[in-house]
């Protein structure tokens, strides 16, 4: 259980007691923070605990803490924003922050300048991850074993593994987010996240395996399986790249393993169908709301509400409970994702995808979990559907640009197939297209819908968010391929 | 006291005095970094704000080490139950760490405790009415410029200004603060054709205001190349000498610094092994640091370890003459700090090749590829392979004939540094860097078959 009364009182405890004050207090700040006539006007409270440990070569190399907490205090005046931020969140510093507010937007003192805000409403209760602390400091030493027993695994692997660096880092956020309509949310987000990077040597020649795990958990929510399968993913992706051989040049048709490379559909679609781009008219999906824009059979969803994803949250950073959100349903551009000041905007509703990365940034619509849904084919036969093309199973992030909708991925592991079979790995191959025209040119659709393991993150002007996403396999006819073969 | 900042630099030196007077008194040597910054920032378009933000940040960053082990831990709270919480996690973390014998603190002698202190800071006009008024001001042009060009719209016109403070101790008894001063200004413009739109910025970054870059500039660059990237397409797969324009130049400098790094290179994971005394770079290249030009963007008096950079030649004649080492790389390399605990200052690349402006650079070019946007790709430090999206123009006898997009360029950064003909004069300054445009003899561009 979290959220709902139960998130409220942890907040009490961690955001407000040290603070010393309550809410009424923060009803107060917030009647002077909507005075003047605003639209929409919150605060958000935040505490932010982080513990890392880093083993190298089997030893100890590094470790970590870090601490932050403040208030960010918003106001908006149809499309005008005015933003300040303070760590320090006691009453005479949440009111400096609030006036520093109405400074910049201008407002003047009318309105309800001065009268308090009941904060009468907190949303239900959510189960999609525990309440729960990670950054105990007692645990250390559990910490230290499990890395442990991650570089003894990935030596087991093969002997060609010369180098293993182990990384875990646990964060533990607390926020309260209070708004004028007089809504008072709290949510504690546990996070820990895994991460692997391991050498192997052979005759010389070096090559680089990676591989993560991350979940809104603590050490106890990590199963022995899922820790094997990342310890042997980074092993053989390093395994496979010492043997990689240049990528090839030109355009060909690409499949794409299920899991990460789903990424293709967070930067080719979920991007441009984000409600502050439609809003200024930047993305290149305007106005194409209820047209076909990709092949049929193609549908693409956002789902803030799964269990176990690390884009999962049982309320966005606004208070709204996530939505269910089709962005595309079998080819047609269907819905697109809002925050509370651009769904006010655009007479929409928020879809729950409010987010920011802290107290001291604006929230903006971002993804969730962004996934293309399941088809029919057996992803043997898309691989066995290639003449000569890319296979393509992992990529080190990717990019795009939301104005044109091209996009950019690079691989860090991938194959070159050939008669509908995998013919040799191949290195630093760059997958490059429009994303308009990539989803036009998918042609097959697997069955094996499956997501990322818990280490994908998505930048949004300067601000990093975790995110999650995930696709079955898919063949995708014609896509330009960038590598060092001439 | 600055409109942006609410502590002095005396607050900053206290609270990371206290930390380390802590942490001395549980027998562990220390060093304590506080950082606190000041921004406003004001994003205008059609007439109308967009978001006007204030912020304040402040972090105390602690390492301690204790018999031989170190331990990190921040706080963004300077009260002292906050400091006295951060002392405890960090002697904890030194519990668990495995001791390094090339880790502690550097030898005191070492130390600036005193020295040149570069001008950081300048007196400027920074408060939300003054920012709001340059947004409006670029807006305003981006208005007229784009009523001049049915092609043209406007995108957000901003202007941001920062102030910050940092102070440094360590139990060695060095204590010294300094205060900096940062100012922005960009805007945005788009074009759109039958074929498409493209989007395109042009920026300003200065440690005064009176050294920005005049809006009418910004907002005629911003739409210039907003509109040279229409109709871009890509061209066919081929070999061919390709001219990366100043901002894109700076990042091949980027790389081939990041492979001088101390940390690259303990870890082996630089693409120039062992090079000081090698050439790594065709023979009419220098690179020069100069950690002390007045009002440089990535000049600094000490590093975070408390030690002065030089001015110095890193490159000469194409030969490495000098790494970028902290104290730690620098003992697990057998040789001392070089002052760059946090990586370069600022960099110069010149050549003593003949380079010229940028129409004499695209006659040199003559046929072949010119980048001027990356879009996204990788360098691979270990190996050196060079892999990136791009965006440029297709150039034949020095003269454009198309803008490109849609293509990948690829290399080997060895290769490339030994492969560069000239460097123009047409130089540019990015943070640290400055360089002219690049001229490569031969690269692969994947294109269409």
């Amino acid at each position: 259980m979290n959220g709902g009364a139960l998130a409220l009182v942890r907040a009490r405890t961690v955001l407000l007691g040290p603070a010393g004050h309550d809410e009424a207090a923060i009803g107060r700040a917030l009647g002077e923070l909507a005075g003047g006539g605003a639209d929409l006007a919150d605060l958000y409270f935040e505490t932010t605990a982080m513990r890392s440990w880093r083993l190298e070569g089997g030893r100890v190399t590094q470790g970590g803490f870090s601490m932050r907490q403040g208030v960010g205090a918003r106001a908006a005046h149809g499309g005008q924003v005015s933003f300040a931020h303070s760590a320090d969140m006691r009453e005479g510093a949440l009111l400096d922050t609030v006036r520093a507010v109405r400074t910049l937007a201008r407002h003047g003192d009318a309105g309800r300048y001065g009268q308090g805000i009941a904060l009468t409403r907190t949303p239900a209760g959510h189960h999609l991850y525990p309440a729960i602390e990670t950054v105990a400091v007692e645990d250390a030493a559990a910490w230290i074993a499990l890395l442990t027993r991650i570089d003894e695994l990935a030596r087991m692997q093969d002997g060609r593994i010369v180098q293993v660096d182990a990384n875990v880092r646990a964060t533990d956020t607390t926020i309260l987010v209070a708004e004028a309509d007089g809504l008072l949310a709290g949510d504690v987000r546990p996070m820990t996240i895994l991460s692997l990077v391991v050498i192997a040597e052979q005759d010389g020649r070096r090559a680089r395996g990676q591989a993560g795990l991350g979940r809104r958990t603590g050490l106890g929510g990590f199963d022995a399986a899922s820790v094997d399968r990342m310890v042997a993913a980074a092993a053989n992706m390093a395994l496979n790249n010492l043997d990689a051989i240049p990528a090839p040049v030109g355009q060909m048709p690409v499949v794409l393993g299920p899991g990460y490379p789903g990424v293709l559909f967070h930067e080719a679609v979920g991007h441009g169908l984000e409600g502050d781009h439609h809003r200024k008219h930047l993305s290149a999906f305007d106005g194409k709301v209820g047209e076909r824009i990709a092949a049929p059979g193609v549908t693409v969803i956002d789902d803030g509400g799964l269990s176990g994803r690390l884009g999962s949250l049982g309320i966005d950073d606004e208070g709204t409970p996530p939505d269910r959100t089709v962005l595309v349903e079998d080819g047609v551009l269907t819905g697109l994702m809002q925050d509370r000041l651009n769904a006010g905007l655009m007479n929409a509703r928020s879809t729950g995808n409010g987010r920011r990365q802290s107290y001291a940034h604006l929230p903006m619509p971002r993804m969730t979990n962004t996934f293309l849904a399941n088809g029919t084919a057996d992803p043997a036969d898309i691989i066995a559907s290639i003449d000569r093309g890319i296979y393509a199973t992992e990529f080190d992030g990717g990019q795009v640009d939301i104005v044109t909708g091209r996009f950019n991925f690079t691989t860090i592991e991938a194959w070159l197939v050939e008669k509908g079979r995998l013919v040799a790995p191949v290195r630093g191959a760059t997958l490059i297209g429009v994303g308009h025209e990539a989803l036009r040119h998918i042609s097959m659709i697997g069955n094996d819908l499956a997501f990322d393991t818990g280490m994908a993150t998505c930048g949004k002007q300067g601000q990093s968010l975790h995110v999650s996403v995930g696709q079955p396999t898919l063949r995708i006819d014609r896509m330009m391929v960038g590598g060092q073969a001439g | 006291m600055s409109a942006l900042l609410t502590q002095d630099e005396a607050d900053l030196r206290d609270a990371a005095t206290r930390a380390v007077e802590i942490a001395a008194r549980r027998g562990a040597s220390a060093r304590a970094s506080a950082h606190h910054e000041g921004i406003a920032r004001i994003a205008v378009r059609h007439g109308e704000v967009e978001t006007a933000e204030r912020s304040g940040t402040q972090v105390l960053g602690l390492t301690v080490f204790h018999q031989g082990r170190r331990g990190v831990a921040s706080t963004a709270s300077f009260d002292p139950a906050a400091i006295e919480r951060l002392v405890d996690e960090a002697m904890m973390i030194a519990q668990h760490v495995q001791p390094d014998p090339d880790g502690g603190l550097p030898p005191a002698h070492s130390l600036a405790y005193t020295g040149i202190s570069p001008l950081l800071y300048a007196e400027s006009p920074r408060d939300p009415d003054t920012l709001l008024t340059a947004a409006m001001l670029a807006d305003r042009i981006a208005s007229e410029v784009a009523g001049a060009d049915p092609r043209l719209r406007v995108g957000e016109s901003v202007a941001v200004a920062t102030e910050g403070l940092w102070a440094l101790a360590t139990s060695d008894g060095f204590c010294r603060s300094i205060r900096r001063s940062n100012d922005g200004r960009w805007s945005v413009m788009l074009a759109q054709d039958g074929g498409g739109s493209t989007s395109a910025f042009c920026q300003s970054q200065e440690r005064s205001v009176d050294a920005l870059a005049l809006p009418e500039q910004l907002v005629r660059t911003a739409a210039d190349r907003a509109r040279a990237a229409l109709g871009a397409r890509a061209i066919a797969s081929r070999r061919c000498p390709v001219l990366f324009a100043p901002r894109t130049a700076m990042s091949l400098v980027s790389d081939l610094a990041g492979a001088l790094t101390g940390i690259a290179q303990f870890r082996g994971m630089t693409f120039l092994r062992a090079p000081l005394g090698q050439r790594v770079a065709a023979s009419h290249l220098n690179l020069t640091e100069d950690p002390f030009e007045p009002l440089g963007l990535a000049s600094g008096p000490f590093d975070s370890e408390g030690i002065a950079g030089s001015a110095r030649p890193i490159l000469r004649d194409g030969v490495v003459e000098g790494l970028f080492l902290s104290s730690v790389s620098g003992r697990k390399l057998g040789m001392a700090s070089t002052g760059n605990a946090d990586g370069f200052y600022n960099l110069r690349l010149t050549s003593s090749a003949p380079g010229g402006d940028w129409p004499a650079m695209l006659r040199m070019l003559g046929t072949g590829l010119v980048v001027t946007e990356f879009q996204g790709g990788k360098t691979d430090p270990a190996s050196g392979n060079w892999t990136q999206a791009i965006k440029g123009l297709w150039v034949e006898g020095g003269e454009v004939v198309h803008p490109v997009t849609d293509v990948t360029l690829a290399g080997q950064m060895p290769a490339m540094l030994n492969g560069i003909r000239a460097v123009g004069d047409d130089v540019e300054r990015q943070g640290a860097l400055r360089t002219g445009s690049i001229l490569i003899d031969e690269m692969q561009v994947g294109g269409k078959a």
